[in-house]
């Protein structure tokens, strides 16, 4: 039984003379906190004045007040231990500056950075991209700071994952506030560092407040609470793991308790929950009018604060004088007046650069995309292949006969036929083995093999430390997927349906899409999320979307949906290798749909589609499951006088809208299919991508159109389970058959 | 502040004109460009727009009063002004001011008239005399052709601007005489010309030599080197005040001639091409795309290559534009509008330009994509895969189609099997005999002449298509011509003269044969009393006769007694064809198909519909210059459908 509450509260706490005696910490160390608190308080009341000013701009929550959390916690932490922070983060980053900063130019010019960031300046740590809910030096172990309350919990985990598969010996500290603990990532994030046992100290900053409402309850008339409990630490319980409360107005006792903490983790490779109690001076943002708190529980506050705690230990252990201390305070004051000052002299970004660093550059050699034209055409062909030498294959049994077949398209063509699972698994499985920062992690993915096989035997293979069978929590998993990525390894998350997305969303998009470019591109999130979708089982409107086109919206995401085993393997290696976040959308029903698959190693470049089958009557533009539907209809066209060309996209973002629009200069006339609903969907994106499309002689997709658009695409309805009603709502073979032959005529 | 509304000139020849209605009542506030009267004049009745904004006054005119170009017809003020003084001075003045003759110096100038050589083109400066028509003596109607002259672009036939007796010739062929130069003095039969008079006139013609053009005004500025002209915002069309520069075309320092476009202008009806008035060098242009300046205002300054223009001089050229423009109403800068009027495109690359620019055209972007590719104009092209749109297949096949002379995309896409084949021998029908002797009997026995013209038939196309819209029967555009026919044969009854004996035997009535193609060969029934009927009896009484025609019941009445045959192959895509005349008629009248062509005009082109004739001729009967004169009278009468 690891749970325990230790509240420090009142016990007594050794003196600073008595740490210097033994040797722990250094008197300067202790001045240095005092100096750290200072710089923090007067960033943060420069940051009030210079709102107030409107030269800095956007939602700032201040931090004073809370200053011995962060200094005592950066403290305890060595170098290379990770931070995870939130939308209050400027003492997180502040503290971590002057931790990493060697000398007084460096710490001088990490104050600078940082307010030059919140004024959105060139300079600022994020190039003015993420600002004061965003700021963070992402290159000094900070995972970042999310403006989402509880949306940095999930990266924390994976991140402490990462240290621990790795086994740096290092742990990942993450703050968050008491309203955080309220949100259900706290729970899935609590839970899922709990059974994967790794090194994760949860910072709770209770600060008594989320927002306005108290969190244990107000005597102000109007309030209500947000819990039913005193202390956040009685919520370990829930996770069996050990829990602290501390002042944490008292930055020895912040310091001592971290410490204590840290080891804990470390060792044990386990998560341990701190709660300090505090108070923030401020609102909860600047036009905050504090309603909700008494002025006598301010003053009682205020008798705490940090500045005096501190002051007053080093006065009294006689470590200071009251002169040293106003030189601190003094110094402190210069460093962020000069920083100001930088800030303000300081560049614009350029707009220009806008999309600048939203993704990591994916580039492709030319021998790489030679290879998938050739591999691409011939697997085609060998499929061809193989489905007729199945009709004539000898052998008694069903397996007999297709194992002929598949002996002869071998000897052929070299190529395996595999289905579409065994593809993805394929590929998944050269990953690993090529690359050791490749894990899985995912619900039934280990010894259950992915609800539709597509990790069967991968746990057989690699093992449970990269094969990693996840609890229920889908934004844990993805978020873990997130900070294991932004700490150097290559997750593949996996979503049982894509459908479960939707409440993973804010960590796909707001941590796996959006962190890079937040923090002024100095972060990548190398992490593929394979989920599957589409309908095709009777299994209603929970498990039979397709969401692509709200992930197509998504700046920061990749998005790929293979439509044959040869596309899988090829995409989802490529998926792997790159440094983007990659979104990889199998459909539920061809995981048994067979293909040849070259034997030897290859990828298909993110972004490129591919003319499944030629024609000069009209363009058919689709991806996933509807590529196969589309081939059906073109052979029945071809029957009635019909050429289709059939484009599989492959990848939905980027989308290749040059092959499209080249194709619909040759017919003038689009059909889209896709089993996303209509409205906002994928097809519409397509056709204003072909309007827009400018060739080289000036002239755009639009001009060479010759009718307007089809768009094929699910009926604007949930999904229904009756079968005959859910193989209505989405395109068929028939109505793409009809769709040609009306826009043809 | 009122001001007096005078009758403007509505055309080159215009001296007067007769009030044929009035549109507006007096105290009816009017905007400019609104229609105040309808006028006729010596070409057409035409609409009198307001110059200004305001109230009207005052009425001067009556319905069926004539008045000389210039007088007064309405004052136009402010709601409230009392304008009675100015009424009776305007009364006054129209009475007294009756002669807008410039010459008119002396006392033999009441009577005499001074034909001056016009503008024939907007930039002609001057004219050499190539050919006289007429001389002294002679009795001139309106608008007969006295002159040919030829101006930098073109030899132009100049019409008198006076009816009377000519006095007097005052140049000789060869000469170079500017514009506005006196011509000829046109009076009465018994007027006496006085060498004074002549004198005066000519010492005019000296000033009128050295005089400069009035658009291309020499700067008279000290600073201005010599041969430098200043291009100025003419007056592009009757109500035009000022025009927004769409584009600059001509650039600093590259050679201009003259009629060179120097700008794009969008005036308050259409976007225009402002012409180059003078050869050189642009010196400097002094406004940009987007202004909005006042007619008159400088725009360029062009000079001989080796003349320099100093700043200071483009500068007090600029400023004197805009201290003008201060003084006008303030110009309201508008943004240039994409020109509104398609550019004229190559001729070779498109045989036929867009004239719909009202009309939507519904066409695929793939179609017009084509379209603009193939040469060929969307508006011509009928969408018949699909009815709601032009596809890229309509283009296609209609461009296959265009490519040959035949008009019916059937002849060229399915054409049937021939009726003969090679080495067979066909009998000849009755017909066909008959047809055969008459035609060398013609060929043998009627020394003919030909005679060419091309009739512009827009207005006839357009008249036809609202006519057809309420006629009671369908009209031809045979039956326009015919009747047109009948009309000018009535005015040059030659044209249905017979040599009998040794004198010229005239018709008693007039018929017009009608070439029609039937199943056995070719008849010409004729159309009867064209003369007497109107355009829809003709085309009552045509469409009985070719009906009759094709089946067969035509009578040896319908046969006799015609004056000319019309035989059009326009139908067949026929451009222009020498037609044999019927022994027994003086003339017959080929026609070819109404074709949409580009044609200069006043420096803008124009999409006409264009129709080719050609008037064989019995010299026998008619001289050259007769038959010349009733073919333009034809002419005339098809471009005037209204008369028909």
């Amino acid at each position: 039984m690891s749970y325990k509450i230790d509240d420090k509260r009142g016990k007594k706490v050794p003196k600073i003379s008595e740490l210097i005696k033994k040797g722990q910490i250094t008197i300067d160390d202790a001045k240095d906190w005092l100096r750290t608190i200072y710089e923090i308080r007067f960033f943060e009341e420069k940051v009030f004045e210079l709102l107030g000013k409107n030269i800095i701009k956007g939602a700032s929550h201040l931090y004073a007040g809370e200053e011995a959390i962060a200094t005592g916690a950066l403290a305890a932490m060595e170098i290379g231990d990770v931070l995870g922070s939130t939308h209050r983060g400027h003492g997180h980053c502040g503290a971590s500056g002057n931790k990493y900063a060697e000398s007084e130019g460096e710490r001088q010019m990490h104050w600078n950075r940082m307010m030059a960031e919140l004024m959105g300046k060139e300079t600022g740590y994020c190039g003015g991209r993420g600002g004061s809910m965003h700021i963070a030096d992402v290159q000094k172990g900070n995972l970042g700071s999310t403006g989402i309350v509880g949306g940095n919990q999930p990266t924390a985990v994976g991140a402490a994952y990462a240290e621990k598969y790795k086994g740096t010996g290092k742990a990942v500290v993450s703050f968050f506030g008491d309203g955080a603990t309220n949100t259900g990532t706290f729970h899935e994030s609590m839970n899922m560092a709990s059974v994967l046992d790794v090194p994760l100290v949860a910072v709770v900053e209770n600060n008594l407040y989320g927002m306005s409402v108290p969190f244990s309850g107000s005597p102000i008339e109007g309030t209500v609470r947000a819990s039913n409990i005193e202390d956040v630490a009685v919520r370990a319980a829930a996770y069996n793991v050990p829990a602290m409360i501390i002042d944490g107005q008292d930055v020895v006792a912040v310091y001592l308790a971290m410490l204590e903490a840290l080891s804990y983790a470390k060792e044990n490779n386990k998560l341990i929950l701190v709660e300090a109690k505090t108070y923030r001076w401020y609102g909860h943002s600047r036009s905050d009018p504090r309603a909700y708190r008494t002025k006598e529980e301010e003053k009682i506050w205020r008798e705490r604060d940090p500045i005096i705690v501190l002051s007053e230990k080093l006065l009294s252990e006689k470590l200071a004088t009251q002169e040293e201390l106003d030189e601190i305070k003094a110094d402190a004051d210069k460093t962020i007046n000069d920083a100001t000052e930088f800030a303000l002299n300081s560049p614009w970004p350029d707009p220009k650069d806008l999309a600048k660093d939203v993704y990591v550059e994916e580039s492709y050699s030319q021998a790489q995309h030679s290879l998938d034209e050739d591999l691409s055409k011939k697997s085609l062909e060998a499929t061809d292949a193989f489905t007729k030498a199945l009709e004539s294959a000898e052998g008694k049994t069903k397996k007999e006969k297709s194992e002929n077949a598949k002996a002869k398209i071998k000897a052929d063509y070299k190529m395996d036929v595999l289905t579409m699972g065994e593809a993805v698994v394929a590929a998944q499985s050269e990953e690993m083995a090529k690359d050791k920062d490749v894990i899985i992690m995912g619900e039934d993915v280990g010894l259950y093999g992915g609800a539709y096989g597509a990790t069967k035997g991968l746990l057989a293979e690699f093992g449970p430390e990269r094969v990693i069978d996840t609890p229920i929590s889908e934004a844990a998993i993805v978020g873990s997927g997130v900070g294991a990525a932004i700490r150097g390894m290559r997750p593949i998350t996996e979503l049982m349906y894509i459908d479960f997305l939707t409440i993973a969303l804010d960590q796909l998009m707001h941590n796996a899409a959006f962190n890079r470019y937040m923090f002024g591109g100095h972060a990548k999130v190398p992490m593929v999320l394979r989920s599957e979708g589409g309908v095709g089982r009777c299994i209603a409107a929970h498990h039979s979307k397709s969401l692509e086109a709200w992930l197509m919206h998504i700046p920061g995401l990749y998005v790929v949906m293979p439509s044959t085993p040869y596309d899988a393997k090829g995409l989802l290696k490529a998926a792997i290798q790159s440094d983007n976040p990659v979104v990889f959308i199998e459909h539920k029903a061809t995981y048994g749909q067979l293909g040849a698959v070259p034997t030897q190693d290859y990828i298909i470049p993110l972004g490129k589609a591919d003319i499944k089958r030629e024609g000069s009557d009209v363009t058919i533009v689709t991806y996933s499951r509807m590529v196969m539907f589309a081939l059906e209809a073109a052979k029945e066209l071809e029957k009635q006088g019909i050429s289709a060309e059939v484009i599989d996209l492959r990848s939905l973002k980027p989308l290749d809208i040059e092959t499209v629009a080249n194709s619909v200069r040759k017919t003038g006339k689009m059909i889209t299919a896709c089993e996303g609903f209509r409205m906002a969907g994928s097809g519409a994106e397509v056709v204003r991508q072909l309007m827009e499309y400018t060739f080289d002689d000036g002239r755009t997709g639009f001009d060479y159109l010759d009718a307007a658009p089809v768009n094929l695409a699910a009926e604007d309805v949930p999904p229904p389970m009756s079968e005959p009603l859910e193989l209505a709502s989405i395109p068929s073979i028939d109505s793409i058959v009809a769709a040609a032959k009306n826009i043809v005529a | 502040m009122a001001k007096e509304v005078r009758l403007p000139q509505l055309g080159q020849t215009m001296e007067e004109g007769t009030f044929v209605s009035i549109l507006v009542e007096e105290g009816s506030q009017v905007s400019k460009g609104d229609v105040l009267f309808e006028v006729e004049t010596d070409k057409a009745t035409l609409e009198m727009e307001s110059p200004e904004d305001g109230f009207i006054k005052k009425i001067l005119v009556k319905p069926g009063e004539t008045l000389e170009v210039g007088a007064i017809v309405a004052i136009i003020g402010e709601e409230n002004e009392d304008v009675e003084d100015m009424i009776q001075t305007s009364s006054d003045s129209n009475g007294a001011d009756d002669s807008s003759s410039a010459q008119a110096k002396t006392a033999e100038s009441e009577t005499l008239k001074v034909i001056t050589l016009p503008q024939l083109g907007q930039t002609m400066e001057e004219g050499t005399i190539v050919n006289i028509l007429v001389k002294e003596g002679d009795n001139i109607a309106k608008g007969d052709v006295i002159l040919e002259v030829e101006t930098d672009k073109a030899t132009l036939e100049m019409e008198s601007t006076q009816e009377g007796v000519l006095k007097k010739l005052l140049v000789k062929s060869g000469d170079t005489i500017p514009v506005d130069a006196p011509v000829a003095i046109i009076g009465k039969e018994d007027d006496v010309v006085s060498q004074d008079y002549i004198d005066s006139l000519l010492s005019g013609k000296a000033d009128a030599n050295s005089g400069e053009s009035t658009t291309a005004s020499e700067v008279q500025s000290e600073q201005a080197p010599e041969g430098v002209k200043v291009l100025e915002l003419p007056q592009l069309g009757q109500t035009m005040e000022e025009g927004t520069i769409v584009s600059i075309i001509a650039e600093v320092g590259k050679t201009i001639a003259k009629g060179d476009v120097v700008l794009e202008v969008e005036t308050d009806k259409a976007t225009l091409e402002m012409e180059s008035t003078a050869d050189g060098v642009v010196k400097a242009i002094l406004v940009e795309a987007g202004e909005t300046i006042p007619v008159d205002t400088p725009v360029a300054i062009v000079a001989p290559v080796d003349v320099e223009i100093s700043q200071a001089y483009i500068d007090s050229i600029k400023n004197s534009a805009s201290s003008d423009t201060t003084e006008a109403k303030p110009a309201p800068v508008a943004p240039a509008k994409p020109a509104p009027v398609a550019k004229p495109a190559p001729v070779a690359a498109a045989p036929k330009a867009t004239a719909a620019s009202g009309n939507k055209i519904f066409a695929s972007p793939r179609a017009k994509t084509v379209a603009k590719e193939l040469g060929v104009n969307i508006a011509d092209i009928k969408a018949t895969k699909d009815p709601l749109r032009i596809k890229e297949v309509d283009v296609r096949n209609y461009a296959s189609t265009i490519a040959s002379p035949a008009k019916d995309e059937s002849a060229v896409i399915e054409m049937p099997q021939p009726e003969h084949q090679l080495g067979e021998r066909v009998a000849l029908t009755r017909m066909q005999k008959v047809v055969a002797q008459r035609m060398v009997e013609s060929k043998q026995n009627i020394p003919c002449f030909y005679l060419n013209s091309v009739v512009d038939m827009t207005e006839l196309v357009a008249f036809r298509a609202k006519l057809n819209k309420t006629a009671p029967v369908k009209v031809s555009f045979n039956d326009f011509i015919i009747r047109a026919l009948g009309i000018a044969v009535k005015q040059f009854p030659i044209m249905a003269g017979q040599i009998v004996g040794d004198d010229i035997k005239i018709a008693d009535s007039i018929s017009v044969g009608l070439a029609i193609a039937v199943e056995d060969g070719l008849i010409a029934p004729m159309s009867k009393d064209v003369d007497k009927k109107s355009l829809i009896e003709v085309a009552q009484y045509n469409q009985d006769l070719i009906a009759r025609a094709k089946s067969g019941q035509i009578s040896p009445d319908d046969l006799s007694g015609g004056c000319i045959t019309l035989s059009n192959l326009g139908a067949f895509g026929i451009e222009s064809f020498i037609p044999i005349v019927v022994p027994g008629q003086c003339s017959i009248l080929g026609t070819g198909w109404i074709k949409d062509e580009l044609v200069p005009q006043n420096g803008n082109i124009l999409i006409r519909k264009l129709m080719k004739m050609t008037l064989s001729v019995d010299h026998k009967i008619a001289n050259g210059a007769y038959a010349a004169q009733f073919l333009d009278y034809v002419r005339k009468l098809l471009e005037n459908p209204a008369s028909l």
